[in-house]
């Protein structure tokens, strides 16, 4: 059963085409890795999985709803989907805490209590509940990326989005936040991360996606991917990565 | 020029005069030059004040005239109740706030060092003579300051200052409660309402003038009220300081409030005549609001109850008919609108109260806003002081000030609105508001201040017609509003596109967007500049003055200078203005340096 299913879907900025017809489908509970050089496309793909950006031919379903222009539509499609940003983009006028329980109290219209109990809960799972009453701006960043994913958890979601959450990471920050994505997969969330983390894609991954030019041009187990890939583009992709 | 003198090198105070003062030559210079023109001016002005041909007096005995013009004496409570209102939260607010920090001895003989060098400083630098102008046309030198007065403050003050400077560095455990430091600071204040002495204008009781002039405190005439208001503030400290030990969390966002409210029960007491009624109260308001408050709850318990959710569409229905019906009907207004505001809450009602939370939320706004309701339309519908028989009895400062409060509260939110609707992806808003802003910001103020005097009565209807400060308040509303729409619309491009996205991809809709991260961020980043236009909009006011409005300056510049009754002031223009400039500057510099605090308290999130 695919909760994720997209027919021929482009985009264009302008004359440029970023996405030159992706079909693909994403089965619950499975993690899929998308790579691929700066300027493939796959940012602006998981963007348009949410509707931050519009996709103007082709077809996108998730959740049994096909996106498209009708307001309620999206609203109801974003907050089955979690997103976390490269750049974090917390809200720094709020703590930690306010962060994490500001949707599920004014979008989903739970309590306050409710919401706070499971902001804690979320905090502890992603190692930081020391933190609930700080601002965003006094936290590292790769606290900042951790209450990000936990914001974007207190939604319940069905689906995760990660778009390269780890590209604005010192090093030693990255292992934090993959650690908390790891234990999130291991939980049976379905999710799909754009990363530039191989040793992520081998180790967590079901199945890896590989773009080019606006278009996918592999896709494969993790196992396959790495040691036997059917593309020349990929061996190219991983003889400069590696 | 730097100096390598061992003075200079041990001595905190001395390595901060030659880092700061005299770290080259040409800072050198302009400590020399700069001090020499602080000088030179504060003498010019300390002998102006203290010239005898200054007639003080005319700002004393006019002083009520300054702050309200002609208010009716029989009146005068609701005044005293604003001032009142506002010492009351101001005891309530240092109570709550300081209470629980405390201040080292050393810290307050620190600043009473500073406060007791300064006096030193300030009198061993004031002239003994100031050139006074004789009725021939020679100028002669006249003794301002007596040798034996200048030495018996002088002494004193040196004194103490010598002992402070050494006491400040004892190192003493006891610590002071910082609220009651700042108690007592106030106390001062108000206490010096009561000793300090004025020559003040007196008249025997057949009418004659007493001379020479009597030195009396300045609360002469007011004992009894600054006492009173006094005790109130020192009660309301405590219940402050009360609350902050018992932790009462909710005063923290309820004194914030207050203060925002407390203006507009200032501008219903002293502009309205309040119908306190106690009939009325007894046997309209208190029933109405029971009754609705009841039928509100029923509404809030029942509305998502699954049997009555079948036939809510007929209910609903039903309910409209009824409220068009009741609208139709002779009844009282207030009845009729909350007949409006229940089928409101009919039909919101199974949306919003969905949890226990939830309903009992609902339900507290619902009787807050039926009192909010009634409070309204009975200060609506009764009398206003603003006109009377013979004209308007405001002026002075109570008119700069609600035209500068009003000004700020009203064009805050048309601010606000006109800004988003600039951004806004809606063409017809977009255009629309952008003309507004245009329109209004490429017109001077006095050009607004004599279409609204002059030009506005013709283009509204026959017969309509509002008082000239109605008509101004709308105007000040307008202009103010179009210049912080922009300021907004600023604050608002500031903020990151990463911010619209995520708040897109929790789920929330574009007014959730707008209203929970993009509003506060952007007012949060131009908060210095709305103050600065608060202080603008508080001085601008002065212009209604060229329109017929006596405001303080009017006042100060052509109203007094022109008394002749019980005393001649015939040309006593200095001295008004003097006084004015003092006074404009006391309020804005507290005024800039509260906003300070708020701004810095605000920016805790800040990266």
């Amino acid at each position: 059963m695919s909760i994720i299913k997209t027919v021929d879907v482009k985009k264009w900025f302008g004359d440029f085409q970023a996405l030159k017809g992706i079909s693909m489908e994403v089965a619950e509970g499975e993690v899929l890795v998308i790579c691929g050089p700066s300027g493939s496309g796959k940012s602006t793909f998981i963007r348009c999985i949410n509707r931050l950006e519009q996709h103007q031919e082709g077809e996108i379903v998730v959740d049994g709803i096909e996106l498209t222009n009708d307001l309620k539509n999206i609203e109801a499609i974003r907050s089955e989907v979690g997103m976390v940003f490269q750049s974090f983009n917390l809200f720094p006028h709020l703590t930690v805490m306010q962060n994490i329980t500001l949707a599920p109290i004014w979008v989903r219209k739970k309590s306050r209590s409710e919401s706070e109990e499971k902001a804690m809960e979320l905090l502890e799972r992603v190692g930081i509940p020391e933190q609930a009453q700080k601002f965003p701006g006094q936290l590292s960043g790769g606290q900042q990326q951790r209450v990000a994913i936990a914001r974007a958890l207190a939604m319940e979601p069905k689906i995760m989005l990660f778009d390269e959450p780890t590209s604005a990471l010192d090093p030693e920050m990255i292992k934090e936040v993959l650690d908390a994505m790891k234990e999130l997969a291991e939980s049976g969330m379905t999710m799909i991360v754009v990363t530039h983390e191989m040793g992520f894609a081998k180790e967590v991954a079901d199945r890896v996606m590989l773009f080019d030019e606006g278009l996918m041009v592999e896709e494969n187990t993790p196992n396959e991917f790495f040691d036997n890939p059917k593309n020349d583009r990929t061996k190219l992709f991983l003889s400069q990565i590696l | 020029m730097i100096s390598n003198n061992k003075f200079f090198i041990e001595n905190p105070y001395g390595r901060w005069v030659r880092d700061n003062l005299f770290s080259s030559s040409s800072s050198a210079f302009l400590t020399f030059f700069a001090g020499f023109m602080v000088i030179y001016s504060y003498r010019g002005i300390v002998g102006f004040i203290l010239n005898p041909e200054r007639m003080w007096t005319s700002v004393t005995y006019n002083m009520k005239l300054y702050m309200i013009l002609a208010y009716p004496d029989e009146a005068m409570i609701r005044v005293w109740l604003s001032v009142g209102l506002a010492l009351i939260l101001g005891g309530l607010s240092i109570g709550f706030y300081n209470s629980g920090k405390s201040i080292s001895l050393g810290g307050i003989f620190q600043k009473l060092f500073t406060i007791s060098a300064v006096i030193a400083l300030l009198i061993a630098l004031a002239p003994t003579n100031t050139n006074v102008i004789q009725n021939d046309g020679s100028i002669e030198a006249v003794e301002i300051i007596p040798q034996d007065v200048r030495m018996l403050i002088l002494g004193p003050s040196l004194v103490l200052t010598l002992a402070f400077f050494f006491l400040r560095n004892i190192k003493i455990k006891n610590l002071f409660n910082t609220a009651k430091v700042n108690l007592t600071y106030f106390g001062l204040i108000i206490g010096s309402l009561y000793f300090i002495k004025i020559p003040t204008i007196s008249l025997d009781s057949s009418g004659e003038r007493i001379i020479p002039d009597p030195f009396l405190p300045i609360a002469s005439t007011t004992y009894i009220p600054w006492t009173i208001l006094y005790v109130g503030m020192l009660l309301f400290f405590f219940i402050g300081s009360l609350l902050k030990n018992k932790d009462v969390k909710i005063m923290s966002r309820l004194i914030p409030i207050a203060w925002f409210l407390c203006p507009l029960f200032i501008f219903s007491w002293i502009f309205k005549k309040p119908l306190v009624e106690l009939n009325t109260v007894f046997s309209a308001d208190i029933p109405s609001i029971l009754v609705f408050g009841i039928i509100g709850f029923l509404i809030i318990r029942f509305s998502d109850n699954e049997s009555i959710g079948v036939y809510r569409t007929p209910i609903n229905i039903g309910f409209f008919i009824l409220s068009v019906v009741v609208f139709l009907l002779p009844l009282v207004f207030i009845f009729k609108a909350t007949m409006v505001l229940l089928l409101l809450l009919l039909v919101v009602s199974p949306a919003i109260a969905t949890t226990k939370e939830g309903k009992r939320q609902l339900f507290i706004v619902w009787v807050v806003s039926l009192f909010v309701l009634t409070f309204l339309i009975r200060g609506a519908s009764s009398d206003t002081m603003l006109v009377t028989p013979t004209g308007s009895i405001f002026g002075g400062f109570s008119l700069t000030w609600l035209l500068a409060i009003f000004g700020t509260y009203a064009s805050f939110p048309l601010g606000l609105a006109l800004a988003l609707g600039r951004t806004s992806t809606l063409p017809v808003i977009r255009i629309i508001c952008t003309g507004i802003i245009e329109i209004v910001r490429s017109v001077p103020y006095i050009t607004w201040l004599f279409f609204a005097s002059v030009m506005l009565t013709v283009f509204l209807p026959a017969g309509v017609e509002f008082n000239l400060i109605i008509r101004v308040l709308i105007l000040t509303a307008f202009f103010s509003g179009a210049y912080f729409a922009e300021y907004i619309r600023g604050g608002l491009q500031s903020i990151p596109k990463g911010q619209y996205e995520a708040a897109n991809a929790i789920g929330m809709n574009p007014f959730q967007r707008i209203f929970l991260v993009i509003v506060p961020q952007a007012l949060r980043t131009i908060i210095p500049t709305l103050v600065g236009s608060v202080i603008t909009s508080f001085k601008d006011s002065s212009l209604v003055a060229i329109i017929g409005l006596f405001d303080i300056l009017r006042i100060g510049t052509s109203v007094i200078p022109a008394q002749s009754q019980p005393v001649v002031f015939i040309g006593r223009n200095l001295e008004q203005l003097v006084f004015l400039s003092f006074f404009f500057w006391v309020f804005t510099f507290v005024f800039s340096r509260r906003s300070m605090k708020f701004e810095k308290r605000l920016g805790l999130g800040e990266r």
